[in-house]
Formats: C-alpha cells, structure tokens, sequence
C-alpha cells in the first residue's frame, strides 16, 4: 500500500489495528447521535489521517454508493489506507459496541413483548418511530423542487410502490435505467471518449 | 374497524411459515438479504418496505406489529438504524431458540453489508476514475428522485404498519413536522409518546 501524497499536516496513515480503535472511538462517541459530526472530529482533527477535503469526498462516495451512509463511510476510511483488511476492520470497530448492544435490546424484546405493560409503552414509541418515517422523504424533497421531472419520477415511483405494491427491485431495474437516460449528462465532453468504467 | 386494520389481520392471518429446519431458516434469511444489498439506496431507508414485505407477509417471520416494534427499536438504539436487519434476523430465528435467533442475526447483517462493502471498496479504489465519468453523473441524478419516491413510500408503510388509534396518528404527524422543523433529538420525541402509550392514551 502506497502512502497517498499526504500534506504536512496529516498524521502517519493507520494500520488495522488503528482503524479499528479509531472506529470503535467514533462508535462510542456518537451514542446519541452526530455521527458524521464525530467522526470528522476524530478523523480530521485528533487523529489527522485525513485531510478535510479527502474526508468529504469520502461522504460523497459514502451517500452516491448503496450502502447505510455511515457504515460507507467507515469502509472509504478503511479502504483508503489499508484496502479490503481495513474496510473490514473499521467496519468490525464500528458495529461492534451498537450492534452488540442492539442484540441485547432485540433478545430482551422477544423474550418480553407480549407483556402488556411494555406493549403499552411500545405502541406510542412506535407512533413516533413513524412519524420520523413519514419525515425522511420530506428532508431531501427541497432538492428536487425546481426539477419538474424529478418530482414526477418521485410520483410515479411512491404510487407505483404504495397502491400498485410493486416491489423495490423490479422497480429499481426498470425506473433506474430510464432515468439515468434522461439524466445522462447532454453536453458533449471535448476530446475522443476516455476508458469509461466498466 | 378501519381499513388498515382489516388488511394487517388479512396478513396476519394469511401468512403461513414455510417449513424449514433450523440451517434452511438461516440460509434462506442470508440468501434474502445478500440479494439486497446492492440496492440499499439513499442510505439504506430505502429497503425498509422490501424488509415489510419479505418478513411479515412472504415469509412471516413476523407479525406486523412486531416489524413496528423493531423499527422504533431500532430507531431509538444508537448507532446506524439500518442494523435493523440484525433484529429482523433474530426474529426469523427466534422460533429455534435464542442461539439461533443471535446467529441469524449476525448472518442476516453480514449478508446485507457484504455485497455493498465489496462494491464500496472497489468504488474507492476507482474513484479518481469514476468521479468525471457520465455513468457517475446520471446515476446520482437519475436515482436521486426515485430515491425520493421510494422514501415517500416507506413511510406510509410504516405509518400503515404502527397501525395506531387516531392519537397515534396525531402524534405520528405531529413527531414528522418536529422533524422537520427543529433539531430536538428524536429521543426524546419517543419518550414522550412512550409515556403517552403507557398511560393508554395511544393504543393499537
């Protein structure tokens, strides 16, 4: 692995090790929230392994890629230093504390659901478990506003999906193609077409 | 009885488990999940109605009100919300026991994770490349908005799912425009209609 062309400022790149109690340090910071608040934080500025700029290219690469956005982002810190072994150790050092606690939570819930006490109070988290729900397409809509075509790609798709019940990859593979077409970018790039990609 | 409530005890009532031993459950949570993972969108809330539709009504692992439970579960629990697959896996295994139920866990969220790290890793090796490339560009754009209808959709569904009385649904809208319009944790919104749930004021 070759040292990126780092400035001054950045620290010496981390082994798997490093990565991992990084992550892990990131994990337990964010109990309650900030995640990709914290890990800027300790990323950037404390342990200096990247420079901002290639920290928020990371975030870009993170949200355009499948994937839940922040555990993308532990896999682009993994990757940029060690490859494939540091994904998988940043990934291991940030699951490791939720998802152990979450096992925790999820085997008490089988085992006590039907208790009605805590059915009770389960049934009004939940009413708000779905207005936060109800709030996720709302947050990105202002995107979109001034794009008439979007905002009837997103039409189609939501009654495609809620009255028609059409299933979420079948639509993906059919609407995706469509509006990557629409949305290929037109204006034709000077010089001969470079290597694309695949 | 409204309308919502007449279509989740139709699924409850029609939804029959296959008949599988204890390592075919596993595989069948694992080959489920490895098989979406590649198209967990917009960071991955876009798999919330698929993960509905596979473990209430194809496959019944859980009762609707069950997959609600885990939503907030795992809404309420810190870390990414997208681990709710792991819960989702134990309740597939809860039936053969709890062993079983935790390594149906750990399957079911390795399986969801593994296919979009492997494309992930490669993109950031690429990257330089992919960056200028049109195929970048129009899938950013071209997804973006299917991505905002799916989101859409995922949260009637939940809604439909929590299936609350009609104070529920006061407090689910009230909690979206909260959302919205202030950066109050949203713990504390749970807490708050926990405590209306326990004192009865919202029931299912």
């Amino acid at each position: 692995m070759t040292d990126p062309p780092a400035p001054a400022a950045t620290a010496a790149p981390p082994g798997l090790g490093q990565l991992f109690t990084g992550m892990l340090m990131v994990a337990l910071s964010a109990f309650g929230g900030g995640l990709s608040a914290w890990s800027q934080r300790i990323i950037v500025e404390q342990r200096r392994w990247m420079s901002n700029e290639e920290f928020l290219t990371g975030l870009t690469v993170a949200r355009l890629f499948p994937g839940p956005n922040q555990i993308n982002m532990a896999v682009y810190v993994g990757t940029f230093f060690r490859g494939l072994p540091g994904a998988l150790a940043a990934l291991a050092g940030m699951l490791l504390v939720p998802f152990t606690l979450l096992m925790g939570i999820g085997l008490l819930y089988f085992q006590f659901h039907s208790l009605p006490a805590l059915d009770r109070v389960l049934a009004g988290v939940v009413a708000a478990a779905a207005g936060m729900a109800l709030s996720m397409g709302f947050k990105i809509l202002d995107e979109y506003r001034k794009d008439p075509v979007a905002l009837l790609l997103a039409a189609v798709t939501f009654v495609l999906m809620t009255f028609f019940h059409v299933r979420l990859v079948p639509l993906v593979l059919v609407a995706g193609p469509l509006a990557m077409a629409w949305y290929w970018p037109r204006r034709s790039q000077p010089g001969p077409p470079a290597g694309e990609p695949r | 009885m409204p309308p919502l409530l007449l279509v989740a005890a139709a699924e409850a009532a029609s939804c029959v488990p296959m008949r599988l031993n204890d390592l075919g459950h596993l595989l069948q949570v694992m080959g489920t999940f490895l098989g979406l993972s590649l198209f967990s969108l917009g960071g991955g809330n876009t798999l919330l109605a698929e993960y509905h539709h596979l473990s209430v009504v194809e496959y019944c692992w859980l009762r609707p009100s069950q997959f609600a439970d885990l939503y907030a579960l795992a809404e309420a629990a810190p870390g990414p919300s997208s681990m709710i697959v792991g819960l989702l896996g134990m309740g597939a295994g809860w039936p053969e026991g709890p062993g079983w139920a935790l390594l149906s866990a750990y399957g079911a969220e390795i399986a969801i994770l593994l296919p979009s790290t492997l494309l992930m890793v490669v993109a950031c090796l690429s990257w330089n490349r992919l960056r200028e490339s049109p195929w970048r560009v129009a899938f950013e754009r071209g997804l973006g908005p299917i991505t905002l209808g799916i989101l859409f959709a995922v949260g009637v569904k939940i809604l439909q799912t929590a299936d609350t009385n009609a104070p529920g649904v006061v407090v689910s809208l009230l909690v979206c425009v909260l959302m919205l319009r202030t950066r109050i944790s949203p713990l504390w919104f749970m807490a708050v209609a926990g405590g209306l749930g326990a004192f009865g004021l919202i029931n299912r």
